[in-house]
């Protein structure tokens, strides 16, 4: 193929004849503290290669990263560049290099323009003291076209999608020479079709000769996009494996060193007779969902998947009281409701996870024991209305211990905690109320694999004590194997409703949720 | 093109200017002359040239309400000065009334850009620190125009351009004009021109982002202080030169709400990051017609303050409202 010579010639330039890796990192140990974060970790990446690296939160792939980019030192061990030794002191020794790190959060200037986004580290780079408005937009037009992008110049990036953001930070990494691009888990605030447009954008770096270094710990994802594979664990590496050689089972062992079978979810033997825990008539609201018709019984997990925009988040708000539907029934155990606020809905034992756990689902900067408490706190009052020290220490210390939330003390920050423990506390605050009905959006998004694994446990305990769960995922094969009846939604109508799970192929479900939706590019 | 002109708050704000020029000038028809206009651009400069300061901090994220201590302190000093001197230079008294601001600045960035401290608190204390120091150390007593050198009313009457009146007397535009003039210019440059402006936005837009591109965020702030300091500076003497009386307590309080009315109806968040400068002038405006009208509609002057915190409270709510309304769109529900 024409990218292989492509990239064999670059190598060829630099490396003088023989081939010579790109990055070549060797024995890098770290520790902070006397905690071992890194211990003897090699990782090899080579010109042009899409290059997964591996591991749960903590593994210590941030870290590493951070070494590479100049931001962190390295205790012992050494890296070449080309060949030639590279110990970068700052990050801009490390940028000088063609390494150019993506962050999550992707560090962009909500209130600039498309092409100021693009054009600034250049300038700050070259120390110019005068901006150009045509040099702007000249250098974010070469950079978008390298690519083969577009994107309004003269938008401000605040108001971009979150792909659209992406493409803008990768392209500002090409504004500096980039050679290696490392990406910090890209995929965990986008859609599926947003990840596979972002797949594309990876392999044209790739026919530019530009190495992409990706961070993730979504299998699927690996799979689709990565060439070579390092996983790394507990701060050692577990191995280098090329794509083909590894399977979802593999990967996953490797990972977490443990076997995470998973057995569909069946419901307690309720019969049929039973009826129905909630139930939505001809639910509409227009221009987000129309004639929503849906039951789910007491120990049902219905799971509801379909892509962003189908109306799955709109119509979870509906019943969380937070988007009024304008006509149709919400039946709630055999009596019509109006939920007309979130505080009626925890009322009617309602609860809901939502998506954004970080801006929606906690308090992050209030304390674990808070969050746990919110929804309960009227019951733990003494008879004067002040909150019952002995009470709340009881429960706080309760479902830390119950839901094994790793921390010291419930005193700390939410925002102390992974996205596993976090979610595990957001799933407390529900648990400690009464609830009958429970929705949730995304339970997993961003959660490493034993986290999701226990996350989804603790759903399912939800469900085998009699609350009705409904549980919204863009990840197909989580609502085949944790929900025992699937509603495939799209552009706001039920297009299918699956009462049987089993033998029910991803491929299948897929389909119905992007049919007609396939060749609009979203 | 025209719908992406719809979409910003200026456009609106200018066809409210517009109606209620014409509202007024129907009520009274000398509204609307040249004369007048030029009166206004003479006593509202120093007030555009606040807002203006007050607007770049909010850019890099500060409300800086420490302008009207600086500015008083500024004037003060500077007038104190060249009556000890027995100097009469014009030149020398904005040399030293905006260096004397620009240290005020320094001393405000100082304490933001060390402890990343929010330039409210601190220049909450510092406004009250500089007017205190000022005076104990410098004086309290009032310099009025038998005692002001020269230069101040000379500076206070000199017109760019004179035109007659129908019965053959003199009226002109203030040089005042010209200084505004200046101040816009440099303003927009700086902002639009130079990577200093850039750091400012990228500041005040995320400042992690800001630190990780390699801005040096400690200059920036000093600069956005420190401006605001000069700008001050330049203010004081204008307001010195314009009522020929310098009264260390004087505009200490007077001038802060409104001008952070102006600004805030100009459309600038609040919260920081965005905002225009045409939007700021645009406010500006809004608020000095408004102000010299009230008359006009039938109230008395003292619907002032009443109309100033109206002003605050509805530009505030529009742009919260409108940020609400993105996202709701976006699906987001935060109240």
């Amino acid at each position: 193929m024409c990218q292989g010579v492509l990239s064999l010639l670059i190598m060829e330039k630099i490396g003088g004849g023989t081939l010579v890796p790109f990055l070549e990192a060797e024995k890098i140990s770290k520790a902070f503290d006397g905690v071992q974060a890194l211990d003897n970790v090699s990782i090899s990446i080579d010109a042009g290669a899409i290059h997964c690296f591996v591991g749960e939160n903590g593994s210590g792939k941030s870290t590493l990263i951070k070494i590479i980019g100049g931001i962190l030192r390295p205790d012992t061990g050494q890296m070449r560049i080309n060949g030639r030794p590279f110990t970068p002191g700052r990050a801009i020794e490390s940028i000088r290099q063609g390494i150019q790190i993506i962050y999550q959060d992707l560090a962009l200037f909500p209130n600039l323009t498309v092409a100021e986004n693009i054009s600034l580290n250049q300038l700050i780079e070259k120390r110019n003291k005068l901006v150009s408005r045509k040099k702007l937009i000249q250098t974010a037009k070469k950079a978008l076209a390298e690519i083969e992008e577009e994107c309004d110049l003269f938008e401000k990036v605040e108001n971009l999608s979150m792909s659209k953001r992406q493409v803008v930070a990768i392209t500002r990494a090409l504004t500096q020479n980039a050679r290696l691009i490392i990406m910090d888990e890209p995929t965990s605030a986008i859609t599926k079709a947003e990840v596979d447009h972002l797949f594309s954008v990876i392999t044209r770096l790739k026919q530019k000769g530009i190495a992409t270094l990706f961070v993730s710990h979504k299998l699927g994802e690996i799979f689709e996009i990565a060439e070579n594979v390092s996983i790394i664990r507990d701060g050692v590496k577990v191995g280098d494996y090329k794509a083909e050689a590894l399977d979802d089972r593999k990967l996953t062992f490797l990972m977490t060193g443990q076997e995470i079978v998973s057995k569909p979810y069946l419901p307690k033997g309720n019969g049929p007779s039973q009826s129905h825990l909630l139930e939505l008539t001809n639910l509409t609201r227009k221009g987000h969902y129309q004639n929503v018709n849906l039951f789910v019984n007491q120990g049902d997990i219905l799971g509801i998947t379909g892509l962003i925009g189908s109306g799955r988040t709109e119509l979870a708000l509906s019943l969380f009281g937070l988007n009024r539907p304008d006509s149709g029934e919400i039946i709630l155990e055999g009596k019509p409701v109006s939920i007309r606020s979130s505080r009626e809905a925890v009322r009617l034992g309602v609860g809901y996870l939502p998506e954004d756990r970080l801006l929606q689902g906690l308090a992050i900067e209030k304390s674990i024991g808070d969050n746990i408490l919110a929804t309960i706190v009227g019951k733990v009052l003494t008879r004067l209305r002040l909150i019952s020290g002995e009470q709340r220490k009881r429960i706080e210390s309760k479902w830390i211990k119950d839901l094994d939330i790793k921390t010291p003390s419930p005193a700390m920050p939410a925002s102390s905690l992974s996205g596993g423990n976090q979610q595990r506390v957001v799933l407390a605050k529900w648990l400690a109320t009464d609830l009958k009905l429970f929705i949730l959006d995304g339970p997993t998004i961003g959660i490493d694999i034993a986290s999701k694994n226990n996350i989804h446990h603790i759903i399912r305990d939800f469900a085998h004590r009699g609350v009705g769960v409904i549980m919204i995922s863009d990840e197909i094969p989580e609502v085949l194997q944790h929900c025992n009846r699937v509603i495939v939604m799209r552009e706001g109508r039920i297009e299918a409703e699956i009462e049987d799970v089993q033998g029910v192929s991803e491929e299948y479900i897929f389909d119905l949720a992007a049919a007609k939706k396939v060749g609009q590019g979203m | 093109m025209i719908s992406k002109l719809f979409q910003r708050n200026e456009t609106y704000l200018f066809f409210v200017i517009m109606a209620f020029s014409f509202f007024v000038t129907v009520m009274n028809p000398s509204f609307l002359t040249v004369e007048n206009m030029f009166d206004l651009v003479k006593s509202s400069s120093g007030m555009a040239i606040l807002a203006i300061a007050f607007f770049v901090g909010l850019l890099s994220r500060g409300i800086d309400i420490s302008f009207p201590a600086i500015a008083i302190a500024g004037q003060y000093i500077a007038v104190n000065a060249l009556i000890a001197m027995g100097v009469d230079s014009l030149p020398l008294a904005f040399l030293i009334s905006c260096a004397v601001g620009t240290a005020m600045g320094a001393i405000n960035a100082f304490f933001i850009s060390s402890f990343r401290m929010q330039a409210l608190i601190v220049t909450l204390g510092t406004s009250n620190i500089f007017h205190g120091a000022l005076l104990v150390f410098v004086g309290t007593r009032a310099i009025n125009t038998g005692k002001l050198p020269h230069c101040f009313k000379a500076f206070g009457h000199m017109n760019v351009l004179t035109l007659a009146r129908p019965d053959g007397t003199l009226y002109g535009l203030s040089v005042f004009a010209v200084l505004l003039l200046f101040v816009i210019i440099l303003t927009w440059f700086i902002l639009n021109h130079t990577l200093l402006g850039k750091s400012i936005y990228a500041v005040g837009g995320n400042y992690e982002s800001a630190k990780r591109a390699g801005f040096n965020i400690k200059r920036t702030l000093f600069f956005v202080y420190g401006y605001i300091g000069f700008l001050s500076g330049i203010m004081g003497v204008m307001h010195l030169s314009l009522i020929r009386y310098s009264n260390p307590n004087y505009i200490v309080d007077t001038e802060l709400l409104r001008v952070i009315a102006a600004v805030v109806i100009g459309g600038a968040r609040i919260t920081g990051g965005s905002g225009t400068l045409t939007g700021t002038l645009l406010g500006v405006i809004m608020m000095v017609i408004l102000e010299k009208n009230l008359v006009l509609i039938g109230l008395s002057s003292y619907w002032h303050q009443f109309f100033i915190g109206l002003v605050i409270v509805l530009g505030v709510s529009i742009t919260y409202y409108q940020s609400k309304r993105q996202n709701r769109r976006n699906l987001l529900f935060t109240d």
